[in-house]
């Protein structure tokens, strides 16, 4: 008998079906992955399990008895532990202090609080100090916390809504050698990915939602990644190609030192697409905010560049890697985000100027395809992808000459992935400059002209096309040194 | 599709300070055949106007994910500064100028601390509600400012159009202020910083100069509202204005105006003053003692609070 059997969920916001009729069940000791395009409503069923929200109709029934759950506290006493797409951690307070919310003892002893945080912290293999602030972590960091203190809560069900989104290669492997032993034990598990190579690495079933509906459920030995991408997008998607575009003509040169970081310089040519590549923890994760003048020290074209004002002025902009904290304000509407960067310019006498704020909005909409499409809606109702691409819409609004991408797809499935690709393609075409951060190696094989490596805060290689996967790993992991 | 299915949360959402306002009022007019007169409306309006003028102010700071509680006594400062001035010699017009002017450098003050020095909102205005008091009456001596010019006179009791003059200013600046939040790039902006800080910083916003105006606006508003209350009483109190800044402050939160930022508006700042302001008319109608008075208005923002959270909370 199945340890958990959901069936018949229907969810709705508003006017939005979330769920449809949604069946969905795991075995205890399985790894379930949950796969779909942005929207598909992957976190809205999982949100359903975790008590997060309410299905509107359905059953749930857990270890043979019928359950509901009211509320995120009465699922975790069944044993239900999830790790959200969009991380909840406090980031005033530390990390053990994190790792422990709401199951803190009444009185808190430190030394105590510190070794188990430490104790748990060596699973997940992070090296951080159990006291250091959250809001001083690097996005893969936070999420590595987040695992721990999933970790920590020891439940029957475990699930992980795009944990390695913000993970390098190295990282992930971790994660599955962690996924792995907690399935030993028993806990069945299940795993949100947009990466499918993840998926048949590490599931043992999968099951594909499109539009709010359950489209099939495979065993992963008896299905390819053609025919899961057939079920998710209802056809094939096209790879992508890129023709390199890199011209002579040099935009100029950023220098940068800081915490953590040796002084380097980067320069950068018009078309160009520079790729960081690195582990957590190499200084990678911290480059970008550096050029983008949010701390340490940086220079560009010769002049320091003292803080994002001065940056956007001067044509670079950041697309943030950390969406919730960084990138939007999840009160505003699609537009009123997309607008954030572009205010002076929409502006007449101080007063904005709707006509072209909605022309600007459409234009953004469309070019990257925003589900739905409608400058309206409030971003925090929007599924994780789409909040991704308004603000890289608000981004690209500013139309800039230098382009600096932190994780720019965290959370964004294979089509808008492709139409991203498109964009940042199309980009260089036009001539500008890009610098891409990224954990994904996939993605910066295919889209970059020359591959920076991190290791120990400095650039450790440059790599050259063609760039061969095996050896991109290799120098990140260490495994091979600059000759 | 789902007309069938009426979304309470939605409606309740909505208009549900309307739907407050309107209950009660119905629920007053009949208590009390005094209470729908055109004479009596035309009252609470211009009770009311002084609260909404500084809330009003408040609200754009509260919506900046501040608070200002230094308006009572900024209010005090600037109404005997704009007295002491005109009774001096300077003609009323530039003296009731230099108030507004006074009063939009005290709240940059009190902004300069928040946004440059980093100090919490909450611990620099308690010091200004201090300060500005203790400026208010070493000024005067502890004594009332009287013997205004005409002027003012005018400001408190004069009529145009059939709608007293305090009125008419509420209006202006309620206007003003809802134009501001909602057709300007400052305004935007503001709701910006108040629903996050860091994307809004991010997004090449000038973080602390727009922080600064909400102060401004705020510390403006309260001179104005302060200008308005010298010309009622046709004379300037260094001690007008106590706890002032906690009616503005209920306006503003049973307006809808959430007190962590960046969402709310002026439109329901000035429903919160009515709401507020018939609750008192009424019960100095029904003749009720000033004693429960004071318990039946923290009721209610209690309860105002209490619905907009129950609405709030399933919006996950
Ligand atoms: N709180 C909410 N209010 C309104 N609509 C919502 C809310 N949460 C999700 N939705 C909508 O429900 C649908 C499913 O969203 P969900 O977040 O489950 O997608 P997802 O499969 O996790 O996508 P992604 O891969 O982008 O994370 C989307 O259309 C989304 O806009
Ligand atoms: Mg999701």
């Amino acid at each position: 008998m199945a340890l958990l059997d959901m069936t018949g969920i229907h969810k709705r916001f508003g006017q939005v079906s979330a769920l449809a009729d949604v069946d969905f069940d795991l075995e205890a000791g399985e790894v379930h992955a949950l796969v779909g395009e942005n929207g598909a409503g992957k976190s809205t069923l999982m949100k359903v399990l975790a008590g997060v929200q309410r299905a509107d109709s359905g059953t749930m029934t857990l270890a043979g008895s019928v359950v509901r759950f009211g509320s995120v506290n009465e699922a975790q006493a069944h044993g239900v532990v999830m790790v959200y797409q969009e991380l909840a951690l406090v980031p005033s307070l530390s990390v053990a202090e994190n790792l422990f919310l709401g199951k803190l003892p009444k009185v808190v002893g430190y030394g105590a609080l510190f070794e188990r945080a430490r104790r748990l912290l060596t699973r997940v293999e992070l090296e951080v100090d159990p006291g250091t602030e959250v809001a001083r972590l690097s996005i893969g960091e936070k999420q590595l916390v987040e695992i721990a203190r999933a970790l920590a809560r020891e439940g029957r069900i475990l699930v992980l809504d795009e944990p390695t989104a913000a993970l390098s290669a190295t990282e992930s492997d971790r994660l599955f050698a962690i996924i792995d032993k907690v399935k030993q034990g028993g806990v069945a598990v299940v795993y949100i990915s947009h990466r499918l190579e993840e998926v048949f690495r590490i599931a043992d079933r999968v099951t594909v939602l499109r539009d709010g509906e359950r489209v099939g459920t495979r065993t992963v030995a008896d299905t390819s990644a053609d025919e899961i991408v057939q079920l998710m997008v209802g056809k094939s998607v096209r790879h992508h190609e890129r023709t390199p575009r890199t011209t002579e003509r040099t935009l100029g040169t950023f220098e940068a030192s800081g915490p953590g970081l040796a002084s380097m310089s980067i320069s950068l040519r018009a078309g160009e697409i520079v790729g960081l590549a690195g582990v957590i923890g190499s200084g990678r994760e911290r480059i970008l905010p550096t050029l983008f003048g949010l701390g340490g020290s940086a220079r560009w074209a010769g002049e320091s560049v003292r803080g994002p004002r001065e940056a956007i002025r001067r044509g670079i902009v950041l697309v943030p890697s950390d969406r919730k904290t960084q990138g939007l304000v999840v009160e505003l509407s699609v537009e009123e985000n997309v607008s954030l960067a572009t205010l002076s310019r929409l502006q007449r006498f101080g007063f904005m100027d709707r006509k072209r704020e909605r022309e600007q909005t459409r234009r953004w909409i469309d070019r990257l395809a925003l589900r739905p499409p409608d400058p309206r809606k409030s971003v925090r109702e929007l599924s994780g992808g789409n909040q991704q691409k308004v603000v890289i819409a608000k981004a690209l609004a500013t139309e800039p000459e230098v382009l600096l991408l932190d994780e720019p797809t965290r959370g964004v499935d294979v089509g808008a992935r492709a139409e991203l690709y498109d964009v940042i393609d199309d980009l260089s075409q036009r001539g500008l400059g890009l610098v891409l951060s990224s954990s994904d190696s996939e993605e910066l094989l295919r889209l970059s002209d020359r591959i920076l490596v991190f290791r120990g805060g400095r650039v450790t290689a440059e790599l050259l096309p063609p760039f061969a996967y095996e050896e991109v790993v290799a120098h990140v992991t260490g495994a091979r040194q600059l000759a | 599709m789902s007309l069938a299915r009426v979304n309470w949360r939605e409606i309740v959402a909505r208009f549900g300070l309307v739907m407050a306002l309107v209950a009660l009022v119905i629920v007053l007019s009949t208590l009390s055949d005094r209470f729908l007169t055109t004479s009596n409306i035309i009252n609470v309006l211009r009770q009311i106007s002084i609260n909404a003028i500084i809330a009003a102010g408040m609200t754009v700071v509260i919506i900046g994910r501040g608070i200002d509680l230094s308006v009572g006594s900024l209010l005090a400062l600037t109404g005997v500064v704009g007295a002491g001035l005109a009774v001096g010699g300077l003609p009323a017009g530039f003296a009731i100028l230099a108030a507004l002017a006074l009063g939009t450098a005290l709240g940059t003050f009190n902004g300069a601390f928040v946004a440059y020095a980093g100090i919490a909102p909450f611990i620099v205005t308690l010091a200004g509600l201090t300060i500005f008091r203790g400026a208010a009456l070493a000024f005067t001596d502890g004594r009332p400012i009287s013997g205004l010019p005409p002027l003012f006179r005018t400001i408190g009791y004069g009529d145009f159009l059939g709608l007293p003059i305090p009125v008419w200013i509420m209006l202006g600046f309620l206007i003003l202020t809802h134009v501001i939040l909602r057709y300007t790039a400052l305004g935007r902006a503001v709701y910006a910083i108040g629903g996050n800080e860091e994307a809004a910083r991010l997004s090449g916003i000038p973080v602390r100069r727009v922080i600064l105006f909400t102060f401004a606006y705020s510390g403006m508003a309260a001179a104005l509202a302060s200008m308005v209350l010298t010309g009622r009483l046709n004379s300037a109190q260094p001690s007008a204005g106590v706890m002032f800044e906690l009616d503005a402050i209920a306006a503003v939160v049973v307006g809808g105006t959430s007190l962590f930022g960046g969402r709310g508006g002026v439109f329901g700042t000035l429903i919160g003053a009515l709401i507020i302001g018939v609750i008192n008319n009424g019960m100095n109608l029904l003749n009720v003692p000033s004693f429960y008075q004071q318990i039946v208005k923290g009721g209610v923002i209690l309860g105002a609070l209490l619905i907009e959270r129950l609405v709030a909370t399933r919006r996950t």
